[in-house]
């Protein structure tokens, strides 16, 4: 009797526990899919890029003994600089982006009233263009004899020096591609804040400058931080704007990563860098979001 | 239970593990993979080859699905071949001391039919006659790819500013005269920088170096970093000769100031140093690319086809005349494939100097401390940053 239930248990136990499982947590069940698809395309790719970076250096295969090399060099290097032009190029881009996008996202919510559709789209039409054809853009209007000197040389006479190839087009060029990531965010954190509200305040004695301390800025916090941290991220990985406008005068990290995957052909070398670029904007972006958490200031909770 | 501790000893072990694993889902993947090739044919190349102009005409002839893609340095390609992509790709198309300094003896391409391919080298221009060096083995028996493209690459000048004789008379020297800073231009084009960095310092890039050499070149590639105006690639160099930003730049040649010239900047060209630091007393460098047969293990019978096929006269001046950049080809040396090319053709390429600078170029060859030479030039762009 028991040895002929026996097979009869083991064919349909692992069934029934499956079936068990999914019938305890449909949630997790249904969620394998996506598990399963983030864990091959997003973090498997990642996985293997932090396993690279303890390869030995110019290998090309991950059968080595693993080895810190690549972070002693980076460390005992000048790549540090390359680290410091990235972080300070984008956190100067995020402070001129939110001084200029302010007003206008101020602009598209409460002043330009039916036009606002019209700027917005205006915004919007560059994204669909390709951004090394737009810096390239760039280059034509400030090379010299080029839309602007050239001008300036027919009309006036004036012969200038180009502007190109300075820190200060990288930052324009930065501020120029990254502009939308700011202003989108921010026009909604913006349009967050009831007029309800401010008329209020004013109705209370607040100043304007008291309005915009108390009322607009903290209620649009959501928008502006969002904003600030989707064009920090992108601008510390921006790499075209140095390489094309900043005629390579800075070597940001980003560059030095594709320089180790390519010229290089140092895989590992390059991976830990990338390994570390993750890991000082992971914790910059984790730094930030402890400060303003974002379903605290969305009001989920 | 199952228990793992993955220690130094034991990672070599679960990493062969899962090699294992991996190379047996390979092999299924090839043995299907193995079933059809005959209609198909990958080319890992420089631009050009991956023209529609070049593949179309073969597209329609073999009726086969051709992929090419394009690269822009020699080691990442080669790379790509040493990480896993050898079942990939059937032609790999190089400069020359890579088929049989590196790839031959690293068993990452196979020889192709001597006695098929020889008469076509028969045809080129006198410099590439059989056996030509760069096309077979050290043992001289193994036919190793086919010469095509080839051009002297050292630094291009805007005539206007520097006249050619003067450029050619001065050569290297250009760089080591503090009088041009902000002058000049870098495009980037790390491993081929490192070998002019050489020059300017004033010894052969192609071969070990002492310390003082290397102290020298350090010196210099900051030198040459900080004073240079720019770095970039070769439409920006070419649309800054054009307007007037800069004088000159390097690394160029025919390759790169092809597509100014093209649009009818002639003042801008190409120059070969009439005296350097390479064997010889010779000034310049030259490039010539091999275009070898992948040893894929399914490797696609319509590779040797295809080599065969842009040796025709025809298809020689097209590829010369690809899209991107434009450069002289081998079989030039055929008078039925010189006769397609146009004297403004002609012109474009620098025709007219071209055997001269040749012989006045030493060959592209392997640097032997070349990732030393390159963290060096590397640290020195960095270093001078924002300087």
């Amino acid at each position: 009797m028991a040895e002929a239930s026996a097979p009869a248990i083991a064919t349909r136990q692992p069934r029934f526990v499956i079936l068990r499982w999914l019938k305890l947590r449909p949630g997790a069940a249904h969620a394998l899919p996506v598990i399963a698809f983030l864990l091959i395309g997003f973090a498997a790719p990642l996985a293997w890029v932090i396993m690279f970076s303890f390869m030995p250096e110019r290998s090309f295969s991950l059968l080595n003994e693993p080895t810190l090399d690549n972070y002693v060099t980076i460390f005992s290097g000048t790549t540090y600089r390359s680290f410091l032009w990235s972080l300070g190029l984008a956190a100067v881009t995020v402070i001129l982006l939110a001084l200029i996008c302010y007003p206008i996202a101020y602009g598209l919510t409460r002043v330009f009233g039916r036009w606002s559709t019209l700027l917005t789209l205006l915004f919007t039409i560059p994204l669909f263009v390709s951004e090394n054809v737009r810096l390239y853009g760039w280059i034509l209007f400030f090379i010299k004899n080029g839309v602007m000197l050239g001008t300036l040389k027919s009309l006036f006479g004036y012969e200038g020096e180009t502007w190109l190839f300075t820190e200060g087009m990288i930052v324009l060029g930065m501020v120029y591609v990254y502009m939308p990531f700011m202003l989108f965010p921010m026009t909604l954190g913006v349009s967050m804040v009831p007029n309800e509200t401010r008329d209020a305040a004013f109705d209370l004695g607040a100043s304007r400058w008291q309005v915009f301390k108390e009322v607009d800025l903290p209620l649009a916090m959501p928008g502006i931080v969002i904003g600030f941290l989707l064009s920090f991220v992108l601008a510390v990985g921006a790499l075209v704007e140095a390489k094309v406008l900043g005629g390579q005068r800075v070597i940001p990290i980003v560059h030095e990563i594709e320089l180790a995957f390519t010229y290089a052909q140092n895989w590992p070398l390059g991976a830990a860098l990338a390994v570390l670029l993750m890991l000082v904007v992971g914790t910059l972006v984790m730094l930030v979001l402890r400060r303003f958490d974002l379903d605290t200031i969305l009001g989920r909770r | 239970m199952f228990t793992s501790k993955l220690s130094r000893r034991n990672f070599m072990q679960q990493s062969a593990l899962w090699a294992a694993a991996f190379a047996a889902g390979g092999t299924l993947g090839l043995r299907k993979a193995m079933a059809d090739r005959s209609k198909e044919l990958n080319i890992l190349c420089w631009e050009g080859y991956n023209s529609a102009q070049v593949l179309d005409p073969f597209r329609k002839s073999t009726g086969a699905t051709v992929k090419a893609e394009s690269l822009t340095n020699d080691p990442t390609m080669i790379n790509r071949l040493r990480a896993g992509e050898m079942n990939v790709w059937d032609l790999i198309n190089v400069n020359n001391p890579w088929a049989r300094k590196v790839m031959w003896p690293e068993k990452l391409i196979k020889p192709i039919e001597r006695a098929r391919f020889e008469p076509y080298f028969a045809k080129m221009l006198p410099a590439f006659k059989p056996p030509y060096r760069w096309a077979m083995d050290d043992s001289g028996e193994n036919m190793l790819g086919i010469a095509q493209r080839f051009g002297p690459y050292s630094f291009v000048v805007n005539t206007d500013k520097i006249s050619r004789a003067s450029a050619e008379d001065q050569g290297w020297d250009l760089w080591n005269d503090n009088a041009n800073a902000g002058k000049y231009g870098v495009q980037e084009s790390d491993d081929w920088n490192v070998f002019d960095l050489c020059c300017i310092a004033g010894f052969d890039p192609f071969k070990e170096h002492t310390d003082a050499e290397v102290a020298r070149y350090t010196e210099t590639a900051k030198r040459v970093f900080k004073n240079a105006k720019v770095v970039g690639d070769l439409a920006t160099m070419n649309q800054l000769l054009v307007s007037g930003d800069i004088d000159f730049y390097l690394t160029g040649g025919t390759y790169s100031c092809s597509p100014a010239r093209a649009d009818g900047a002639l003042n801008i060209r190409g120059i070969t140093p009439n005296k350097g630091p390479m064997p010889g007393g010779k000034g310049g460098i030259a490039w010539i690319e091999i275009t070898s047969v992948v040893n894929n293990p399914n490797v696609s019978p319509l590779a040797e086809h295809f080599l065969e096929y842009v040796q025709t006269p025809d298809m020689s001046h097209t590829v010369a005349f690809a899209e991107g950049t434009f450069n002289p080809v081998t079989q030039m040396g055929d008078p039925e494939c010189f006769k397609l090319f146009t004297k403004e053709e002609l012109e474009i390429i620098q025709w007219d100097s071209l055997e001269e600078e040749m012989a006045r170029s030493a060959e592209y060859d392997i640097v032997p401390d070349y990732p030393k030479l390159l963290d060096i030039m590397t640290a020195a762009k960095r270093e001078v940053s924002g300087g």
